[in-house]
């Protein structure tokens, strides 16, 4: 019998053998499959059962934090500015993906970061609240004027310091109630998440740095500094001639004016009156691709804008204009080529820039029409390099990570993005954006002892009935200093399409945001 | 066949030299330390303070060990000295997951703690020999099956969570099952010492009767109590004590083919048997349903990883019936695989000190009846952990010692009990013989 009793002894073994090895199975081979099982809530559930650091504006409003909650988890996410930030802070909820800060700083709210919890070497001993407070660059004040001043327009408003990149206010109507999704109810939250996504005002997409539109006139800022940067033009040289409309080469449909009006003349003056003759002939003829895309992404086309939000929408400038044919003298010189007479006509300063085959699309690409699209922030960012001198600087929301006893855990410091252009052609085109402010389309910017300039754009959609979005971006400033603010206003789908719809309905716009840094 | 080992006479066994009182002692300290410990870490882990009762907490459980260890010392000095001691670490871990779970069903526990000791004690001073059970063979058997029997009396039965297992008399509810199947352990094995011979020498088709019945009152349980796990354990013990006592591998063969036409039977007749195979083979397919607790317990595991997230961390609650059949998900989550192997490992060394005891039992009854309580222990062990690990299709079933459940543990105390008195009975059997020689 004792034969049969260790026999059955072996089989016990080699039964609990099977229960050892699905033990490291599930507990160490396979458990970060099992952890990250869609079905698996624990991981939230441990996040819910703790209090996040909140977050705070720069001007010190409370716009999300954690507070008890009698129910499933221990905690829920409150949001008391409700839809002010919502595109800004996003949400953190049990049922609906985090977006926005609460997703990008999680770990850094949630208090898991290394040097987070282990500050000094009495932090290995001690338990500590080792959550961050965000500290946001965005001003309150500002938001809300933002808010008020769109109103129940769609639209958005970007305001941005350009020294730093610190964002002061972004706001996108319309906007949502965080709350409800982060209910820790799930029936509540998935029903209020269902129905703004069902919105057809798609109110849950922050529009402000999430979504592209036509720039229009805005984009002449760029194909200004582009010709500028040719070293072909110059602040009142070159004049190009009053025109009507400009006929593309090789071959295209002319390029008209606003309202079929002529005009021409000056770098400031043609940005005065925002001829699209004269940017188009500009960028198509002097510039060229090469250089209308090499400046274009300089300014941040065609790249991420490395703002500290997740899902943030990348600006597009075609890039594409075909094979290369002759130079510009070839089709402009007033003599016939076929005579093959040298040197004889006016030479043209940009004789030597290259057509393409679609230089035709290049003529409108100067504009910012065709394909060109931009987002509020990207339009705020010219500006902001053009106010700062020509250099781009990483845009940010937080501006500070804040122990729960005031210390800090870290600071973000100002980091030069990218440089769009040189000072010498920032200088140029500040000067002619404050003559648009004074003299020109976006005379409604201006606000008394402070340095204003702006640009208008207005992007048509369509012309019946005739609608467009009003556009316009620029910077405000003490005098005889960088300005401290450059912005980008957008109010989508007005009626109207003359030049003016960008002056009439945005500016005011700006003008309120601008008197809000400033007071 | 002759079960002790032929040593030779002129050197005395190294296990036997040393005092198993003391080494129990010993390891009751390493025990003792541990829970402590554990019970500290845990109150800590929930809420961050040093438990207000950690001082009559520690009290209660070294006394009530330090009683048991007395105990031994008074009526089974010779004893293996493994037993005890690891009983009650398991014990004491379970209380310790079981406070953290749910404060209320702690206190219940360690009430029951107390009886199981004293049910162990009991059961030393009443069982001066164990051979005294095998003149009672019949009185046994009938005793089992009437326990088993007692949940379906109309009036007395009761239905907790689909099983009818439960027996209510007057405020105590109490699950019979866990009490028979000792009962019937020692029938089978005290039936077995008649007819085994008759078994070994020839083989017809009625011998084989006796395991037939087993099978029937198995599926009887199964299909009148809904307890799978039961009946399970019932088939298994008997299958294995009929194979040792009559040592034909027929016996193994017809009862595995028994199992198979019973298991597929009753897959293809009872919905919940479908139910449970289907979460077994597949419980991701309605993680939110029906496979929700397994579902559950793997994630919990998998929480728990190497180092596991510390007693009083983890999320255990989440699991339905954690106390219970899934205290073991508990455990490996907050003690990691670290604790769910030593865990493990201590069931080993219970088990292999069971079958040691069978091993070195001369006379027959107490053989088959060591083995048959160790089969007991081992392959209920093995069907609720294996349910909780998926190895298994689950069957609820309390983990010995460690789950929350007053039948179960006060029954384990006795099991415990009568294998800690046949091992002081051989044991002192070999030191006469050593003496005398």
């Amino acid at each position: 019998m004792n034969l049969r009793i260790r026999r059955l002894g072996l089989v016990l073994g080699l039964v609990y053998l099977a229960l050892f090895a699905q033990l490291n199975r599930v507990q160490f081979f396979g458990a970060e499959r099992l952890q990250d099982d869609v079905n698996n809530t624990r991981g939230l559930i441990r996040e819910f059962g703790r209090a996040r650091g909140p977050i705070v504006t720069a001007d010190g409003v409370v716009v999300a934090r954690s507070v008890e909650y009698d129910g499933s988890v221990d905690f829920r996410r409150e949001y008391p500015e409700a839809d002010r930030y919502a595109h800004i802070v996003g949400y953190q909820s049990l049922n609906v993906a985090a977006t926005g800060l609460e997703r990008s700083y999680n770990d850094e709210l949630a208090g898991d970061p290394i040097d987070q919890r282990f500050q000094s070497l009495g932090d290995l001993f001690v338990e500590r609240d080792t959550t961050a407070t965000l500290v946001l660059s965005i001003r309150d004040d500002v938001q809300r004027v933002a808010q008020e001043q769109l109103g129940d327009r769609k639209g958005s408003v970007v305001a941005i310091d350009p020294r730093t990149g610190e964002v002061l206010a972004l706001w996108t109507y319309p906007s949502f109630d965080p709350n409800p999704v982060a209910d820790p109810n799930g029936t509540v939250a998935n029903e209020a998440f269902d129905a703004l996504r069902a919105d057809p005002d798609t109110p849950l997409l922050a529009k402000s740095y999430r979504e592209v539109f036509f720039p229009g006139s805005t984009f002449k800022l760029v194909t200004a500094a582009a010709g500028i940067e040719t070293g072909l033009i110059g602040p009142a040289e070159p004049a190009f001639p009053p025109s009507s409309a400009y006929e593309p080469i090789p071959a295209g449909a002319p390029i008209r004016n606003f309202a079929g009006s002529t005009c021409g003349g000056d770098l400031v003056e043609i940005l005065r009156v925002s001829c699209n003759t004269a940017f188009s002939e500009m960028g198509a003829e002097w510039v060229g691709p090469t250089g209308m895309i090499e400046t274009a992404e300089s300014f941040g086309f065609n790249s991420d804008i490395g703002i500290d939000l997740p899902g943030a929408a990348e600006s597009r400038f075609p890039t594409d204009y075909g094979a290369r044919l002759a130079d510009v003298d070839t089709y402009r010189s007033p003599e016939p080529a076929v005579d093959a007479s040298p040197s004889e006509g006016p030479t043209l300063p940009n004789g030597a820039t290259p057509v393409h085959e679609d230089s035709a699309r290049l003529a409108q690409t100067s504009i910012g029409q065709n394909d060109v699209a931009a987002t509020p922030l990207q339009m705020a960012q010219v500006a902001a390099a053009i106010a700062n001198e020509g250099r781009i600087m990483t845009p940010h929301v937080v501006t500070e990570l804040r122990a729960a006893d005031g210390s800090v855990y870290d600071r973000i410091s100002p980091q030069t993005w990218r440089v769009a252009m040189s000072p010498a052609t920032a200088a140029i085109l500040r000067d002619a954006m404050q003559v648009v402010a004074e003299e020109g389309t976006a005379r409604n910017l201006l606000v008394d002892g402070l340095v204003v300039g702006g640009k208008t754009g207005t992007a048509q959609l369509g012309t019946d009935p005739p609608n467009s979005h009003a556009w316009i971006v620029g910077f405000a400033g003490r005098p005889d200093q960088v300005p401290s603010l450059a912005f980008a206003v957008i109010v989508e789908a007005q009626e109207g399409a003359s030049e003016q719809t960008g002056g009439r309905v945005a500016a005011p716009i700006a003008q309120a945001i601008i008197q809000a840094v400033f007071s | 066949m002759t079960a002790t080992d032929p040593s030779p006479a002129t050197s005395t066994s190294p296990l036997l030299a040393l005092r198993p009182r003391r080494v129990e002692s010993g390891i009751l300290v390493l025990v003792g330390v541990v829970v402590a410990v554990a019970y500290g870490l845990a109150s800590f882990g929930t809420s961050e303070a040093i438990p207000a009762n950690l001082g009559p907490f520690l009290l209660w459980m070294f006394g009530l060990g330090f009683g048991a260890h007395l105990m031994n010392r008074r009526f089974a000095a010779a004893a293996d000295p493994v037993f005890l001691p690891i009983a009650l670490l398991l014990n004491g871990l379970g209380y310790v997951v079981i406070t953290r779970l749910d404060g209320d069903l702690a206190a219940l526990q360690s009430t029951w703690t107390a009886i199981g000791i004293g049910g162990y004690v009991v059961t030393l001073i009443l069982l001066p020999r164990v051979r005294l059970l095998e003149s009672y063979r019949y009185l046994l058997g009938l005793a089992g099956i009437f326990l088993l029997m007692l949940p379906l009396v109309p009036g007395l039965g009761r239905e907790i969570n689909g099983a009818r297992i439960w027996a209510s008399v007057g405020p105590i509810n109490f699950q019979p099952g866990e009490f028979a199947k000792i009962a019937l352990a020692a029938f089978f094995a005290a039936y077995l010492v008649d007819s085994r011979e008759l078994l070994r020498s020839r083989l017809e088709l009625r011998d084989l009767a006796p395991i037939g019945l087993a099978w029937a009152g198995s599926l009887g349980v199964m299909v009148f109590e809904r307890d799978l796990g039961s009946s399970l354990l019932f088939f298994t013990l008997f299958v294995v004590v009929l194979w040792v006592a009559s040592e034909r591998w027929i016996v193994l063969a017809v009862g595995g083919a028994m199992f198979v036409v019973g298991a597929v039977a009753s897959w293809m007749m009872f919905g919940h048997v479908q139910k449970r195979v289907d979460i077994w083979l597949d419980p991701f397919a309605d993680p939110k349903g029906d496979g929700f607790q397994i579902v559950e317990a793997s994630f919990a595991l998998a929480d728990g990883g190497l180092t596991g997230t510390g007693l009083g961390r983890g999320e255990p609650t989440r699991i339905p019936f954690v106390e219970t059949d899934f205290i073991f998900a508990a455990i490996g989550e907050e003690l990691g695989l670290a604790g769910s192997v030593a865990v493990l490992m201590a069931f080993l060394l219970l088990v292999g000190s069971g079958l040691r005891v069978a091993l070195r039992a001369e006379r027959v009854f107490e053989k088959l009846f060591a083995l048959g309580l160790t089969t007991l222990l081992a392959v209920q062990t093995f069907v609720i952990v294996g349910g909780v690990l998926r190895v298994v299709p689950l069957t609820g079933i309390t983990l010995p010692f460690v789950s929350y459940g007053g039948s179960s543990l006060v029954a384990n105390y006795v099991l415990l009990g009568l294998l800690v008195r046949m091992s002081h009975e051989q044991r002192v059997a070999l030191q006469v013989d050593r003496g005398d020689s």
